[in-house]
């Protein structure tokens, strides 16, 4: 990782995240702290409602926290601008999301090119840098696929494809086999896992499954807005 | 190469945009379609609409003008206010500015031509009328001075007859006769257009010493002065006023009419607010008037009206000016409903589309790479729009042209309904776009 000075790429201190629905407050998230070193595989657990996506979604600087600090690759994230979080996404952060959320409108090349449009790279190099992402999740003959010509499973490579192509450092994951079945499950979850040792991209993973959570190094566990316990594996 | 680089990067994400934008507007034919006819009605409406104002307007002014420029039309109403033939020809020396004049007679005679025979209208003028009038000659000469006074019969005819005569071949040097005397036809007229001109076309010119004969007369109603210039004209119609009211007896300070023309009424003067005289008003009475027990001047009545035919253009011209705007304002209403259609669709299309919207902030749109997307797919709808009621609005005016009227396709028209079609899908499609970039990502990405 070019700019890995510190060693911890996720440092989150005290973040709460609360909603203010009409006259009552949900606090979904409530004083998390939580330290994510390079190169580890989370996998965060917890019953409904707990806070995972919502603490996901702050990692993910798609939603920023009502109070704490956090930082990430050592920038102060909470000072950073709406444009600034957007290129940060871009650069840093693969999202795989339970429903796969690729356009309908664009083939799988299409949408692993994405965000490196979003980045504005030259038509060539996105192209090569898509088709080999797509090689690496084994994709290669589905190029020209539109995402409603896919299985899920293979839509959920197409989303990791999506993601590799950033070559990120971080990438997470919302219940990413949620709408699979165990067996495609685990191919997704071998992949996540090549991935993390291969390339070296730290992983964090919410998931509802114990036997997918069992893919990481090391559980979080939280319940009601907190960190439960966390095991390491 | 830091600028170089990150020009190229955002031609890589306008272009992106772009495709988006029409993927958009591709994915929903119907919609897009119907929501674009919109728009195409109403720039139609305004082309169409102010193309037959501009027609109009077009029409009368070419009326006016072909009737020289600079002239001003002198008239009298009454029998006893008649001019001496002689007067027209004074009237150059007696007031500054004047350059060319011609009495006017106008009487009807029968052409006999060969075999044919035919009523046709004679106008009687001086050998100033080319001049006068701004008229060249096809072929041949006009008639000179010489002719006028020595009562000559040649004839000066009209496009039209020109043309019938020889089938196409110059008539000139050719005769016919008039009331049964016969003519030498020394040239024709150009052509002016129907309806152009008093309808010169169909008509014969001969001196006016000559049609005073066929007439039967020795006054003439009407004189005709031409001006050096539109300031010379204005200058003239003062003077000319003050020679009429006092050749009419009535005190020259009395009526305070100015500018456009003056009118001289039997006892007070009665200016019409304008300045300017209707183009020939007759009063109602007339016929009645060569009874004897009415009084030689009737009151209130305007026995001489002076008209100066550049007030007349200006303001047939602004009248119809105001009528062109008043036609595109109403069809403008459509236009705004054809914007509001577009505002309408972006704001569904926006709604439905959030969860794409999430999905391209999450892997790093930003905002403005939102807006864009969204402000060009308004932008082709109201493009599409103005470019389809632009043919629609020829189509229309050609179709309005088939029914009689003179309608034209002005560019003016065309400019401001295009220009206005696109500013409403700009403006009417930021909204919805803003609404786009502005969606918070995560909220985006629930839906
Ligand atoms: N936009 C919102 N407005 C109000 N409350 C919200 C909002 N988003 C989440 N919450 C609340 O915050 C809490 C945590 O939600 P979150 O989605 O993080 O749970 P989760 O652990 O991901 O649950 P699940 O396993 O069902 O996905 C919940 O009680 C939820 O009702
Ligand atoms: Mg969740």
């Amino acid at each position: 990782m070019g700019e890995g000075e510190t060693l911890e790429l996720l440092e989150l201190r005290g973040i709460s995240k609360e909603y203010k629905t009409g006259r009552s407050a949900v606090k979904a998230l409530s004083e998390i702290d939580l330290t994510v070193k390079r190169g580890e595989f989370v996998s965060i657990m917890g019953p409904s409602g707990s806070g995972k996506s919502t603490l996901l979604n702050v990692i993910g600087c798609l939603d920023r926290p009502t109070a704490g600090e956090y930082s990430l690759d050592g920038m102060k994230v909470e000072r950073l601008s709406d444009d600034r979080l957007s290129e940060i996404r871009n650069k840093y952060i693969g999202f795989v999301f339970q429903s796969f959320h690729l356009l309908q409108g664009l083939d799988a090349l299409g949408n692993v090119e994405l965000p490196l449009i979003y980045r504005g790279m030259g038509a060539a190099e996105r192209r090569k840098r898509a088709k080999e992402a797509l090689e690496a999740v084994g994709l290669l003959d589905r190029v020209h696929h539109r995402p409603s010509e896919l299985s899920g499973g293979e839509q959920q490579r197409v989303a990791i494809a999506r993601a590799l192509a950033q070559e990120p450092l971080l990438i997470l994951a919302d219940e990413p086999t949620g709408s699979l079945d165990s067996r495609t499950g685990r191919t997704i979850m071998e992949l996540f896992q090549k991935l993390n040792a291969e390339r070296g991209i730290t992983v964090v993973m919410v998931t509802h499954d114990g036997e997918m959570a069992r893919y990481g190094k090391r559980i979080v566990r939280l319940l009601d807005g907190r960190i439960e316990r966390e095991e390491i594996l | 190469m830091k600028i170089l680089n990150s020009w190229r990067s955002f031609w890589v994400r306008f272009l992106f945009a772009a495709q988006m934008a029409w993927q958009g507007v591709a994915i929903n034919p119907l919609r897009a379609g119907l929501t674009i006819l919109g728009v195409a009605i109403g720039v139609a409406s305004v082309v169409s609409l102010m193309g037959i104002g501009e027609g109009a307007r077009i029409a009368v002014v070419r009326q006016f003008e072909s009737l020289g420029s600079n002239v001003i039309v002198i008239k009298a109403h009454d029998a006893k206010a008649e001019f001496e033939p002689e007067e027209a020809e004074e009237l150059l020396e007696r007031v500054s500015g004047l350059k060319y004049a011609s009495p006017v007679v106008r009487t009807n005679a029968v052409l006999r031509w060969r075999r044919a025979r035919g009523q046709v209208e004679v106008l009687g003028v001086s050998s100033d009328f080319p001049e006068l009038r701004d008229h060249k000659l096809a072929s041949g000469r006009f008639f000179t001075k010489w002719h006028v006074e020595q009562r000559s019969p040649v004839a000066v005819v009209g496009y039209n007859i020109g043309a019938g005569l020889l089938g196409g071949r110059s008539p000139v040097g050719h005769t016919f006769t008039l009331n049964g005397q016969t003519y030498r036809i020394v040239g024709v007229l150009e052509r002016k257009g129907s309806g152009q001109a008093e309808g010169i076309d169909d008509k014969v010119v001969v001196p006016y010493t000559t049609a005073l004969k066929i007439a039967g007369r020795r006054t003439v109603d009407e004189l005709w002065v031409k001006a050096e210039s539109p300031k010379a004209a204005e200058l003239a119609i003062a003077q000319l006023g003050r020679i009429y009211r006092r050749k009419l007896g009535l005190d020259v300070t009395a009526p305070k009419a100015g500018g456009g023309g003056q009118q001289m009424p039997g006892e007070e003067g009665k200016a019409n607010p304008e300045g300017t005289s209707p183009p020939i008003p007759r009063p109602p009475a007339q016929e009645g008037q060569g009874q004897g027990e009415k009084p030689a001047l009737e009151l209130g009545k305007d026995i001489i009206t002076i008209t100066n035919l550049n007030t007349l253009v200006e303001e047939a011209d602004k009248a119809n000016r105001i009528m062109t705007l008043l036609l595109g304002g109403i069809a403008a209403v459509s236009l705004l409903v054809g914007g509001l259609g577009i505002m309408n669709i972006m704001l569904v299309a926006v709604t439905e589309r959030t969860g794409e919207i999430g999905v391209r902030r999450a892997l790093g749109a930003k905002k403005f790479d939102l807006l864009l997307q969204f402000l060009m797919e308004a932008f082709y709808l109201s493009g599409i729009g103005a470019a389809l009621g632009t043919l629609l609005g020829m189509w229309g005016v050609n179709v309005f042209n088939n029914y009689g009227f003179s309608a034209v396709v002005s560019m003016d028209a065309v400019k401001v309904a295009v220009f206005v079609a696109l500013g409403c899908g700009l403006l009417f499609g930021v909204y919805p776009a803003w609404t786009a970039a502005s969606v918070p990502p995560v909220e985006a990405l629930r839906r």
